[in-house]
């Protein structure tokens, strides 16, 4: 009874950290572990993890010699191809030609070295002493077996790994590039990392994250590359998560950004397994979660953020021309409605006389202050923007029409905007979204907010000001040790050659300086 | 360390700093103020010899601060001349920079009144830039060296497409004749014209912040030289569009040629927006620079953590901006401005480094 009670109580207490469990086990040791006793053994298993419903427990006779036996495994986490096969068949068919001839067979005993070295076909055989060890494997897929007269358990390997199959990656479609993006399937993603060609010196390093359910998380670098330091920086704050669950690597990027009152992203996000490698030969560090198709990567800069790996796959030509106009949609997604209203509402003087009176004109009939139109327009087209990710796929593009419809065609016609607004905030928008990033795009999105309402207070200086402020907290901001500003400035001609132009690869024979590498040559 | 790097700059950073600094105010107002004591079109001769003479006093402080070069004025000031002076020169020069800092502001805030914003109050206009400024400094010499970086390519790029759209009105007999009335002129002018160039002074606070102090001459010339180049451009623009006389009637008168023309075929026809929004970014700079160096001077003074000197001068800063009555006044603070720089950077580090030989040679 007096057991049952502490069982009872180290179910409840399991849910501890790694520490307590230790601990748990070395000063307890007597209770959780396996006695000689098969009965009581079944007992304690039955009590620690018995009342799941997907946990079943096969009870049989090994061979024909009377010798009582215990599959455990949980359905649907294993293979049970590979338990019927490889385990049952090889305990109770097989075992019984093969033991009567056998030297070691003694009447009511067994060897688990024989067990485990003649009789079952498979590759991860594996011992554990504890309970706690035998429930937490068995709930991961494998398959326990007790054996009446063997103390240890045996855990058979049998985890059956659901995956889907690789697809596109959906946020980061490119036009050249290779089609595989990363799955929820940990395995599956570091082995694609692994394929990506043959890198003795990739490493991946495994952590654990998550109280209550712990997960799987890989640091991922090239040895001989990287900065040691920074190795370092990302595993000590990995170390330092400290929450009960971690769904996404969204929670991992929050946990271990620098700042979290920026408005930017300091850790770059991404499905595409191409982009990590040229990260990691770049001597920056991936983290890759179980269960997300997004990998960590960091540290990052704001030029980091604005390209895409099609840049380097295209010639050199065409990848500065996009690179540098995807630098004006920035500059076009943050200020085109501030300086709108800007300049409509305080300086309609510094535009072109001409544009000036046509654009007075044709808002004549509308009843707002510029900064009133722009917001309605501006949040419209976010609300559009939101509703047509959530609504259904066949819905989707219908309701894009009919948003756009309304919120430009009607919207004009009933004097609410005038229709050069409806051309900026259009503008805006595209613009927002041509970024190659999800996450660096919302935010140029949102801050373009407060820019509209610098400009509606202050006109042109508002925006000027916006502008200082935001590049104020931007040569601040730093990424891991790296100045997220950086190559930009501190002035380093030689990385300027894969900036704002993406220079000829012929040129770009080192690898960035900010990132400290062991062997700054990339081309010879 | 890469995640606690120092407090550091490279030696082009220090070079983009002393440009920054340099470029201000003078941008508009040098064209009349030299051109109203000159009175012929050699003002550019004049700004050339105020640029040598500039950069001859920013050598003596380079060389000056050389002998220490892991502190600044404000350190080493009382191992020359003692502590009583010592201290003494250093608030008087802490006070420069605070006044720098009023009349930059103040002078921003009334081209944006004039242009801009007519019907704002100027505390409205000067208390924001106060705030962007502060929240700069915070974090130190590095995110303003960097900072600096970034506004510096829009300055140049800007500057010199404005400037060379003006061409249009450029007119060379408005420069001629060269040197018509003998040197005398222009002799006149070189007083204005060095001041325009205050600026290499941070290099008594910036060397031990450099992280290679020997190259400090280099950044300092090419800090200079730049400057050097956008005046005589901007002084020669404006003459020659705007005829000698043309210049001294007006305020602003490179804000006025640029207003002067239009272009039609491009997206804007005239062009002072965006010359001064490249103008408010260099304020910015030289505002921000000259209010970390008083802050900085009152830390190392009283031996305390800088930031709550960083906001304790805010609200001086303010009512120094708010002093002058009108343009006047505020000229007045500029000139007033300009002496003090002369005595303490054209004379004083002289001075101080001849002391600073004899007692070394002594000890």
């Amino acid at each position: 009874m007096k057991m049952k009670e502490w069982i009872s109580k180290i179910g409840k207490k399991g849910k501890g950290t790694d520490k307590d469990k230790q601990e748990a086990n070395t000063s307890q040791d007597s209770t959780d572990q396996f006695t000689d006793n098969f009965n009581l053994n079944l007992e304690m298993v039955k009590q620690e993890i018995g009342h799941n419903w997907d946990v079943h427990f096969r009870e049989f006779n090994i061979g024909r010699t009377g010798i009582r036996s215990i599959i455990i495994y949980a359905d649907g986490l294993s293979d049970k191809e590979i338990i019927d096969k490889h385990i049952m068949t090889s305990l109770m068919v097989d075992f019984s030609a093969e033991y009567k001839q056998d030297l070691p067979y003694i009447k009511g005993s067994i060897s688990k070295e024989f067990i485990k070295n003649e009789v079952l076909s498979i590759s991860e055989v594996e011992e554990v002493g504890s309970i706690k060890e035998l429930a937490s494997k068995v709930l991961t897929g494998s398959t326990a077996l007790l054996i009446d007269g063997l103390v240890d358990a045996l855990i058979l390997g049998t985890t059956k790994i659901k995956t889907r199959t690789v697809e596109e990656p959906v946020s980061e479609a490119l036009v050249r590039g290779p089609r595989i993006g990363f799955t929820e399937s940990l395995v599956d993603n570091t082995s694609f990392l692994r394929s990506s060609g043959e890198i003795e010196n990739l490493s991946l390093v495994q952590f654990q994250v998550g109280k209550q359910s712990r997960k799987d998380l890989v640091v991922a670098y090239i040895k001989d590359i990287v900065d040691p330091e920074l190795v370092q920086e990302v595993e000590n704050r990995i170390k330092k998560i400290d929450i009960d669950n971690v769904p996404e690597s969204g929670y991992v990027e929050q946990l271990i950004e620098d700042n979290y009152l920026s408005p930017f992203p300091q850790v770059q996000n991404t499905e595409r397994p191409d982009r990590v490698i040229a990260a990691l030969m770049e001597g920056r560090v991936a983290i890759l979660l179980d269960g997300t198709p997004f990998a960590l990567i960091v540290p990052v800069t704001l030029s980091m953020m604005l390209q895409s790996p099609e840049d380097y796959y295209e010639r050199w030509i065409p990848g500065t021309f996009i690179r540098l106009l995807r630098y004006l949609t920035v500059v076009l997604a943050l200020f085109t409605p501030s300086l709108y209203i800007a300049f409509i509402s305080f300086h309609s003087g510094l535009i072109p006389t001409k544009l000036a009176i046509s654009i007075i004109g044709t808002r004549s009939g509308v009843p707002f202050p510029a900064l009133i139109e722009a917001l309605f327009m501006e949040i419209s087209i976010e609300i559009l923007r939101e509703a047509g990710l959530r609504l259904p796929k066949p819905i989707g593009p219908a309701m894009g029409i009919v948003g756009g419809l309304i919120i430009g065609e009607a919207a004009v016609q009933a004097g609410i905007v005038s229709p050069v607004l409806v051309i900026v905030v259009a503008l805006t928008a595209i613009s927002s979204f041509s970024i190659p990033h999800y996450s660096i795009g919302i935010t140029l999105r949102i801050l373009r907010f407060p820019a509209m309402i610098c400009a509606a207070t202050f006109g042109l200086y508002g925006v000027i000001l916006f502008f200082l402020l935001m590049t104020s907290h931007l040569v601040k901001l730093k990424s891991f040790g790296v100045p997220y500003m950086s190559p930009a400035v501190p002035y380093r001609l030689s990385e300027w050659k894969d900036l704002m132009v993406r220079m000829p690869l012929m040129m770009m024979k080192r690898r960035p300086k900010m990132m400290h590498t062991k062997n700054p040559i990339r081309k010879g | 360390m890469i995640l606690n790097p120092k407090d550091r700059i490279t030696t082009p950073q220090t070079a983009v700093i002393i440009i920054n600094f340099i470029l201000g105010t003078g941008l508009l107002t040098l064209p009349r103020s030299s051109t109203e004591k000159v009175h012929t079109p050699d003002v550019w001769i004049s700004v050339i010899i105020g640029g040598i003479i500039a950069i001859i006093a920013g050598v003596i402080m380079v060389k000056l601060s050389q002998q220490f070069p892991d502190k600044t004025f404000y350190q080493y000031i009382n191992e020359i001349a003692g502590k009583w002076v010592g201290s003494f020169l250093s608030l008087v020069i802490i006070c420069y920079f605070l006044m720098t800092s009023g009349f930059q502001l103040r002078s921003m805030a009334e081209v944006v009144r004039y242009l801009l914003l007519e019907g704002t109050p100027t505390w409205a206009i000067i208390m924001i830039f106060m705030w962007v400024g502060l929240y700069l400094i915070i974090g130190g010499i590095n995110p303003i060296a960097r900072l600096f970086e970034i506004i510096l390519p829009l300055t140049v790029i800007l500057f010199l497409v404005v400037t060379f759209m003006s061409i249009k009105i450029f007119e060379i007999d408005n420069l001629r004749p060269v040197l018509g009335e003998g040197i005398t002129p222009v002799l006149k002018g070189v007083k204005t014209t060095a001041l325009a160039f205050s600026g290499p002074e941070i290099m008594l606070l910036l060397i031990p912040f450099m992280n290679q102090p020997k190259k400090a001459v280099k950044a300092l010339l090419v800090g200079v030289s730049i400057p050097l180049i956008f005046y005589v451009i901007t002084v020669v623009m404006v003459i020659g569009a705007l005829s000698v006389d043309g210049v001294v009637t007006r305020t602003w008168p490179t804000l006025d040629l640029i207003r002067s023309f239009e272009i039609s075929g491009l997206i804007f026809e005239r062009f002072e927006s965006l010359l001064l929004g490249v103008w408010v970014m260099q304020i910015f700079a030289t505002f921000s620079i000259s209010y970390f160096a008083a802050a900085l001077g009152l830390a190392q003074l009283k031996k305390k953590s800088i930031h709550p000197f960083m906001f304790g001068l805010l609200p001086i800063l303010y009512i120094i901006a708010m002093i002058p009555k009108n343009m006047n006044d505020l000229f007045k603070l500029g000139d007033f401005v300009g002496h003090m720089a002369l005595f303490l950077f054209g004379f004083l580090p002289l001075l101080l480094l001849i002391i600073s030989r004899i007692r070394g040679r002594k000890i």
